[in-house]
């Protein structure tokens, strides 16, 4: 995290910083009340997210290094000390490295989905008549609106196998039958329904935001590459997508860090109990704890989650600094 | 008007006519497949038991009836559902409003010695997975008797909220002229006076849309409520998916019960969606 700000990159001052400071006048009174007032401000915030986020944070690491069963939990017994057995025990296991490979892939294919359907409605918006523009927007900001769980269980119920209207249609085409067709069944076809439902549900925050970034390509450029003879794919190419640039990176790891933590949709469709192959980490943790009362086993997954997902953490950091949304 | 019909020509120079038709079509189509999932949840709550249970599925309602929605508002813990969602919603937005109003101000306003250090935490935060934090939250409000309470889960949704509320309400801020403080300060105004004068009624329709955006948050969480507190004490998200659950093939209550659940934050919303959509990106669209 001390990267982003990375004081120690800067050429230290020569001869330290003390004669410097010694230059400074002394600060009166009225000053120091001053300097005090910014941090009496935000102590109401420090004190709720030290208390709620990073002492569970902290707990949730001391926990991972225990051993806390139910006995535990109901007893109120100090948990025993394992040191590293718990990482040990998910880094040794194959189901784990399955369920990371599988939150991984997912991630991946979902966001270079999405993201290319967001860019892809994004221009196509731009083509269109402003009634049809219209109705696109209408369109997604309901599908926007929408919470994830009410997202989900209407997949669930579009794809239902006996009733769904999607197996209803499927069958219509000919020489298919899809009648009492159960999706998850197969993990490639109820993964393929995961992601439709994610980028679905994903396409109208990232259509939306590209298509107000869109807006500050300058016309200008496009019809000077127009009049020089450039195809509009060359235009894309090189004038559209550079400016674009800075909005694309922050979309799409936006995109992966929500994608990376997928829960709502697999636990619906799956009724709350996802079966191994549709396991990913934020679910596999989850039932470890409260599922099996593994809490030490389900925080040392969740350790491991965090520490995957904080190089992309970073470097969202990184970008919001260098656009200078962060002043 | 005119402007737009001229940007519209720009646009489409040297583009064919069958290349718009293409995209008209295609725009369309898009708009459509987008909504069918929503129209869906419509057209099952309207249609009787057995219209919804038909293997040729109807299209449109032949016999439109609200029995499902009536059926939903009976179904065990509904008004339960509604009323601890109102409880807890609004108290961890109110929290986070007051809370977070405060560290926005000295953010925006003071230059002071780890002011970007706050700035970064926040960011930070905002990124990290709640969900990852359950078991450690679920064993410490345990431990404090405030699991199963409205209170335990209130606290949570208001760390939940906070970053955000923080960082939203930095930027209403931030776009206040700096002058104006000073020109009330010159004029004799205390900082408290300007805080109440100026300052708190030109935020108020940030603080508004933050509070929206805030209860559309804290309304469509289920998975702490479900973890912490039991059925009668959870919201109506939580609700909901016990429905799913409970009664797996009763589809259509279970589109009503999805309906009302959603129709708050959906209207919500849509009446804020402006914001919704630059907050995200804010800086990154120069505009």
């Amino acid at each position: 995290m001390q990267a982003v700000d990375s004081p120690t990159t800067r050429p230290a001052p020569p001869g330290g910083g003390t004669e410097q400071r010694a230059a400074v006048p002394r600060p009166s009174r009225r000053r120091r009340a001053d300097a005090r007032v910014p941090w009496l401000l935000a102590l109401p915030t420090l004190v709720v997210l030290v208390a709620l986020l990073a002492y569970p944070l902290y707990r949730m690491i001391v926990l991972s290094f225990q051993n806390m069963r139910l006995r535990e939990l109901l007893t109120g017994l100090t948990p025993s000390w394992v040191g590293f057995d718990q990482y040990e025990k998910a880094l040794t296991d194959s189901t784990f490295w399955g369920v990371v490979g599988r939150t991984a892939g997912f991630t991946v294919v979902s966001v270079i989905l999405s993201v290319l359907a967001g860019l892809g409605v994004a221009l196509l918006m731009r083509r269109v008549h402003p009634k049809v523009r219209l109705a696109m927007m209408i369109a997604m900001m309901f599908v926007w609106a929408l919470p994830q769980l009410v997202a989900a269980q209407t997949f669930r119920w579009l794809t239902d196998s006996d009733f769904g209207v999607l197996n209803y249609l499927i069958d219509k085409l000919p020489g298919v039958d899809y009648a009492n067709h159960s999706w998850f069944v197969n993990p490639w076809q109820g993964w393929s329904l995961v992601t439709v439902l994610v980028v679905w549900a994903g396409i109208p925050f990232l259509a939306i935001s590209l298509s107000a970034g869109l807006t500050q390509v300058p016309k200008e450029l496009l019809e000077a590459a127009t009049v020089d003879g450039a195809t509009s794919r060359q235009a894309l190419r090189n004038i559209t997508l550079p400016i674009l640039k800075p909005l694309l990176t922050i979309v799409t790891t936006l995109s992966v860090i929500w994608n990376f933590g997928l829960f709502t949709q697999t636990w619906v469709l799956r009724d709350g109990h996802p079966e191994p192959y549709y396991q990913t980490l934020a679910t596999y943790s989850y039932t470890q704890a409260f599922g099996q009362s593994k809490y030490s086993y389900g925080s040392a997954i969740a350790v491991i989650t965090v520490l995957l997902m904080l190089g992309v953490m970073v470097f969202y950091i990184r970008q919001m600094f260098k656009i200078g949304e962060v002043d | 008007m005119a402007a737009a019909r001229q940007d519209d020509q720009v646009l489409t120079v040297g583009r064919s006519r069958l290349g718009t038709i293409f995209a008209n079509t295609g725009g369309v189509l898009f708009a459509l497949v987008m909504i069918f999932p929503v129209y869906w949840v419509l057209n099952t709550a309207l249609k009787p038991r057995d219209e919804v249970m038909s293997f040729r599925p109807y299209f449109v309602p032949a016999h439109p009836t609200l029995d499902n929605f009536s059926s939903a508002i009976k179904a065990e813990n509904f008004v339960e559902g509604l009323i601890n969602g109102l409880v807890i919603t609004l108290l961890a937005v109110a929290a986070a409003l007051v809370v977070g109003f405060l560290a926005a101000l000295a953010i925006a306003r003071f230059a002071f010695y780890g002011r970007k250090a706050i700035i970064l935490v926040i960011l930070c935060v905002q990124l990290v997975p709640l969900l990852a934090l359950i078991i450690p939250l679920f064993l410490m409000l345990q431990k404090a008797n405030l699991t199963n309470s409205l209170i335990g889960v209130s606290l949570v949704y208001l760390m939940l909220l906070l970053p955000y509320t923080v960082w939203t309400l930095r930027g209403f801020i931030a776009g206040i002229p700096k002058e104006l403080d000073e020109a009330a300060m010159i004029d004799g105004c205390t900082r408290a006076q300007v805080f109440w004068k100026i300052i708190l009624p030109l935020t108020g329709p940030g603080l508004v849309a933050t509070a929206v955006y805030g209860f559309i948050q804290a309304w469509n969480e289920f998975i702490i409520v479900n973890t912490l507190n039991s059925p009668a004490k959870q919201n109506l998200m939580a609700w909901l998916l016990q429905n799913q659950t409970e009664r797996g093939t009763a589809w259509g209550p279970l589109m009503a019960g999805a309906i009302i659940t959603s129709l708050p934050v959906v209207i919500f919303f849509l009446l804020i969606q402006r914001n919704i959509a630059t907050g995200l990106t804010a800086g990154a669209v120069k505009g």
